[in-house]
């Protein structure tokens, strides 16, 4: 059997193991592969609404604005699925950071502490998935659930507003040019991940915990620190989104995120970032976020109804799951099998 | 054999994908084609309507053919939204809604706290908004042009007032259900029914209180749970958010074999579900809510403000009450 | 065949040497009996009116639309896929289709056509997690979005009701004792999955695909057939649980299945069937659903609000997975 199993296993220990060189080489290709995929996606989706929708490019604050919602959740989602762990508490996280910014009078004071929420939830899931071994789906989902009372039952079931409306109000006005502050964050938060992920020993080694665990720990990589870390960058992410989007509403609303648990793991998986982890890229993740946020800006210009819109989110969101490189090797593979075992039964018979 | 393969593959996907994703745009750009070619008309104005609901919710799936009959009558050019009642979408559609430049802004907004960056915005831009269904706060009126819809708290209030009514002073307790928890027209509706039996009848006790989530099934067991709470012999009266839930706090009382006609039952909508129940007597009053009414009148509006006509500042659908007494009165028919 | 069994046997080994006297496998092989048995006795002293026939029946209407969607989507969590999220969108379609196309047509039409749609979702899923060995969570994410969009699109959105008198309406209010007619419909579709899952060669390789991919596909199983069939069970058990939740509102419209999906995953979670797959019964998953129902009802007649239900949820699903992870590497030591 265990021979039988160790072809399978082969590529993996290879990339991960003592072939440092090799291993970095390949896993580059593998990323630039699935960068492709987003960048083809994000070609078509640019081309159409430059033919059909020109406004999603002369009004690009808009855009970008749409971008920047969908995408910052999605990068910290990113840095998590890179390790082959899920976060699926990065709504509520949004949600409760919100309410608990709100509630604090001070405006200083409560960033901070909205932020600090952000880091203490991804230890709390880190824990749960370090400390007692629990599959990171269902910790995190058991904490979608306990965050989300938790924010209806700190806010008493209604939006909070913020004290001081007047500084919210001036956030969401452009800083820089036409770029408002949710933008300039959102574009240092790429920055920041990209160079961390790429650059950063830290970083790099969460492709190593992602691709192959177990060789991860052989080459002395301390595991259980990069899923802390992981954990508590897409926390506080989340919890920065949650930041801005209270700033930018005047107000915290408990039911927040309610889209934004599946569009930002739509953007991360259409940036060829891979549910199993070791495979994917900040940058991927970019990509999706801008081709998913450029899409829905345009048929939002166009008229679409919404329901034809989540139409064709899904179809691209299939579309793009099923034509994975690993997918279609797998379709290939069994085809494959599936012909020589016909061919060798005909020849029997 | 294995790397040619594996070299061909992102040339393949990027084809197939292509083909795939121009297939699913010409499909969708396919359908807006034809609905704009049947709501734009001349198309004299541009106008946005920005809305948190649509068909996913069985109100707005009656108020969308009228507005957009309206608007093709008065030669108004209709794009509209759904954020699906998530405020920070609302809020990236109103961008782009203002970067498009319309006419105006019909504005319903998803949680009226949050409104106020996206009026300010379209101010500068020189957009003029109404708003419609849900009014935006006080303090924020002065960026609308107007507003028309139910008043939400005010229905809630009627509701009490049946309530009151035939009550007439008698000590009595009584069960609320209440629509999606954090909603802002749930939480207007409560406010408004709580508020004036608080103030204004105090023979009534609220015994126990819980979401129904606008539906039927949840409403039922929720209302059949506090039944069992509070004790069935405790219990006068049932107050439900809208005609559904009500349905279903009825459907609750005769699963118990208790006669709902004996009870004081109150709701607000008028629906095709809640008016057959007050005329058969189970339902002692609702307010009627004209889905017809809201949606053309959202559109009457914007073109009266883009046609420089002098607008109210809040044009209320009539909070019809809707009881034994005139629940067959053809002024009343439901809608939805 | 020989092959099947050589996979199988590992499989039992584990069961038979996790079996030892550690108190925290005891919990978690048997924990949500005892927890449920608890809650239910303390209830019946503590609170008024937890144990009359009426309440009973509360507890039953609450726990058997979400309990077949449970028992139904067992099968995918069993075979290690995580979940199916659009039992949402599969729910809220049979309910409308149910309720819509007996108004229009008669209930055999409804039926047929609803059972058009469960084949075809079942074998979408299946086939793109299968075959092309996708994600289950981005796919049943993807027809989601795919399938309450066109639900929508094609219908307007509209809400559907029965007529007061029908046959879908007698069954959906007729009781047996405290039971609905739906709890019994739970109750039958258990004991058929359950044996489809213990009994039958396929309930044996969505198991043993569960516990050991690699290996049950060595072993020359045609694993995207078990795939597809768990995604079809999963689909069948949604339009079932679409049915009956028509059936008790009378009414049908797209929003009435918000939640279902982590809902009914919570409820399997907390019945002790393991995410990592392999292994759970569909009894658990009963259990599991049982326990949840009596602990909202439970919150809901001491009136504790929706935060606090949702934050009970979350503790529980988070203490009933810690409980079998900690029995788990206790067993490894």
């Amino acid at each position: 059997m265990t021979a039988l199993k160790s072809p399978i296993k082969k590529p993996n220990v290879a990339s991960q193991g003592g072939l440092a060189g090799f291993g970095r080489q390949f896993r580059t290709v593998m990323a630039r592969r699935t960068e492709g995929r987003a960048l083809a996606l994000l070609l078509v989706v640019g081309i159409i609404a430059a033919i059909f929708e020109p406004l999603v490019f002369t009004s690009y604050s808009a855009t970008l604005g749409r971008i920047a919602l969908i995408g910052l959740v999605a990068l910290g989602l990113a840095a998590v699925i890179l390790m082959g762990e899920l976060d699926l508490s990065v709504a509520s996280t949004l949600a409760v950071a919100g309410v608990v910014m709100a509630s604090i009078d001070s405006l200083p004071l409560g960033i901070a502490a909205a932020l600090l929420v952000g880091l203490v939830i991804g230890v709390v899931n880190a824990f749960f998935v370090m400390g007692f071994g629990i599959n990171s789906f269902i910790a995190t989902l058991g904490m979608l659930f306990f965050l989300r009372g938790s924010a209806f039952v700190l806010s008493g079931e209604e939006p909070v507003r913020l004290t001081n409306r007047d500084a919210g109000i001036a956030f969401g006005k452009p800083l820089i040019g036409p770029l408002t502050p949710r933008m300039l964050l959102f574009i240092l938060a790429f920055i920041i991940l990209q160079v961390f992920v790429t650059r950063v020993r830290i970083g790099r080694e969460f492709y190593a915990v992602g691709g192959n665990r177990e060789a991860a720990l052989d080459a002395g990589i301390p595991v259980t620190r990069r899923i802390f870390t992981g954990f508590m960058i897409s926390g506080f992410v989340a919890a920065l989104a949650g930041v801005i989007n209270t700033l930018e509403r005047t107000a915290a609303d408990p039911t927040a995120g309610s889209t934004v648990l599946l569009a930002s793991f739509a953007a991360a998986i259409i940036g060829g970032v891979l549910l199993t982890g070791g495979r994917g890229s900040i940058f991927g993740t970019l990509l999706g976020a801008t081709s998913l946020g450029i899409l829905q800006v345009a048929l939002t210009l166009s008229g679409v109804q919404v329901d034809v819109q989540n139409i064709v989110i899904g179809l691209v969101l299939l579309i793009a799951v099923i034509t994975d490189p690993n997918s279609l090797r797998a379709v290939a593979g069994s085809a494959r099998s599936f012909l020589q075992r016909r061919s060798r039964s005909q020849a029997g018979g | 054999m294995k790397r040619t393969m594996r070299k061909q593959l992102p040339y393949k996907l990027a084809l197939l994908l292509i083909g795939a994703l121009a297939f699913a745009a010409c499909g969708g750009d396919g359908d807006s084609d034809s609905a704009d070619g049947g709501a734009s008309g001349d198309g004299d104005y541009q106008v946005y309507a920005l809305l948190p609901q649509g068909n996913d919710q069985p109100y707005g799936t009656t108020y969308l053919p009228p507005m957009e009959a309206k608007a093709k009558e008065l030669g108004i050019e209709l794009t509209i939204t759904n954020s699906q009642y998530d405020a920070d979408k609302q809020a990236s559609e109103c961008e782009v809604a203002v970067a498009a430049k319309p006419d105006l802004i019909i504005l319903w907004p998803a949680i009226g706290d949050t409104v106020r960056p996206c009026l300010e915005a379209a101010k500068d831009a020189g957009i003029p908004v109404t708003a419609t269904n849900s009014d935006v706060n006080p303090e924020d009126k002065d960026l609308i042009r107007g507003y028309s819809g139910p008043d939400t708290y005010g229905q809630g209030k009627a509701s009490a007032e049946i309530m009151c009514d035939q009550a007439g002073g008698a000590d009595i307790g009584i069960i609320v259900v209440n629509g999606l928890t954090g909603n802002s027209t749930a939480i207007n509706r409560r406010d408004g029914f709580v508020e004036h039996v608080e103030g204004n009848c105090p023979n009534i006790s609220i015994l126990a209180e819980q979401p129904g989530d606008w539906n039927k099934d949840t409403s039922q067991i929720a209302a059949s749970e506090m039944i069992t709470a509070v004790g069935a012999e405790n219990i006068q009266g049932v107050y439900a958010a809208d005609d559904t839930m009500v349905a279903g706090a009825i459907d609750a009382l005769k699963s118990r074999d208790i006669d709902p006609s004996g009870l004081i039952i109150t709701s607000i909508g008028n629906t095709l579900l809640g008016n057959p129940l007050v005329i058969s007597g189970e339902l002692d009053g609702t307010i009627f809510q004209s889905s017809s009414w809201d949606g053309e009148n959202a559109v009457v509006l914007a073109h009266d403000v883009l046609t420089g006509k002098d607008v109210e500042a809040d044009l209320f659908m009539p909070s019809v009450k809707v009881t034994a007494d005139n629940a067959e009165a053809a002024d009343v028919a439901p809608e939805w | 065949m020989t092959n099947n069994i050589a996979v199988g046997t590992p499989a039992t080994n584990n069961d038979l040497l996790e079996r030892n006297n550690n108190i925290l496998d005891w919990l978690s092989q048997s924990g949500i009996f005892v927890f449920t048995f608890v809650l239910i006795l303390v209830a019946s002293v503590a609170i008024d009116g937890f144990a009359s026939l009426a309440n009973i029946t509360d507890v039953f209407n609450r726990a058997a639309p979400i309990g077949i969607v449970a028992v139904g989507m067992t099968f995918v969590v069993i075979s290690a896929n995580y979940l199916d999220l659009s039992v949402v969108a599969q729910v809220a379609t049979a309910a409308v289709v149910l309720i819509g196309m007996s108004n229009e047509y008669n209930i055999i039409a409804a039926f047929a056509l609803a059972m058009l749609i469960a084949f075809a979702y079942g074998l979408v899923n299946g086939l793109a997690v299968g075959v092309f060995k996708a994600n289950a969570v981005i796919v049943t994410l993807a027809t989601t979005f795919i399938g309450l969009g066109l639900l929508r699109w094609l219908t307007g959105g509209s809400i559907y009701f029965g007529p007061p008198e029908s046959l879908i309406r007698s069954f959906g209010t007729t009781k047996i004792g405290p039971f609905p007619l739906s709890m019994l419909v739970l109750i039958i579709m258990a004991l058929l999955l359950s044996l489809v899952l213990t009994r039958t060669n396929f309930g044996f390789l969505v198991r043993s695909y569960g516990s050991n991919r690699d290996a049950t596909r060595l072993a020359g199983v045609n694993t995207a057939l078990v795939v597809i069939g768990a995604f079809m069970i999963s689909s069948f058990g949604a339009m079932i649980g679409g049915f009956v939740l028509a059936a008790f509102s009378n009414t049908a419209v797209s929003s009435m299945s918000t939640g279902y999906d982590f809902e009914a995953l919570a409820a399997i979670i907390v019945g002790g069937t393991s995410v990592f797959g392999g292994r759970g019964s569909v009894m658990r998953t009963v259990l599991g659903v049982v326990f949840v129902s009596v602990l909202t009802n439970i919150m809901v007649l001491s009136g504790l609000g929706f935060g606090y239900q949702q934050m009970a949820i979350g503790s529980l699903i988070v203490a009933a997975v810690a409980i079998d992870a900690l029995a788990r590497k206790a067993t490894a030591l």
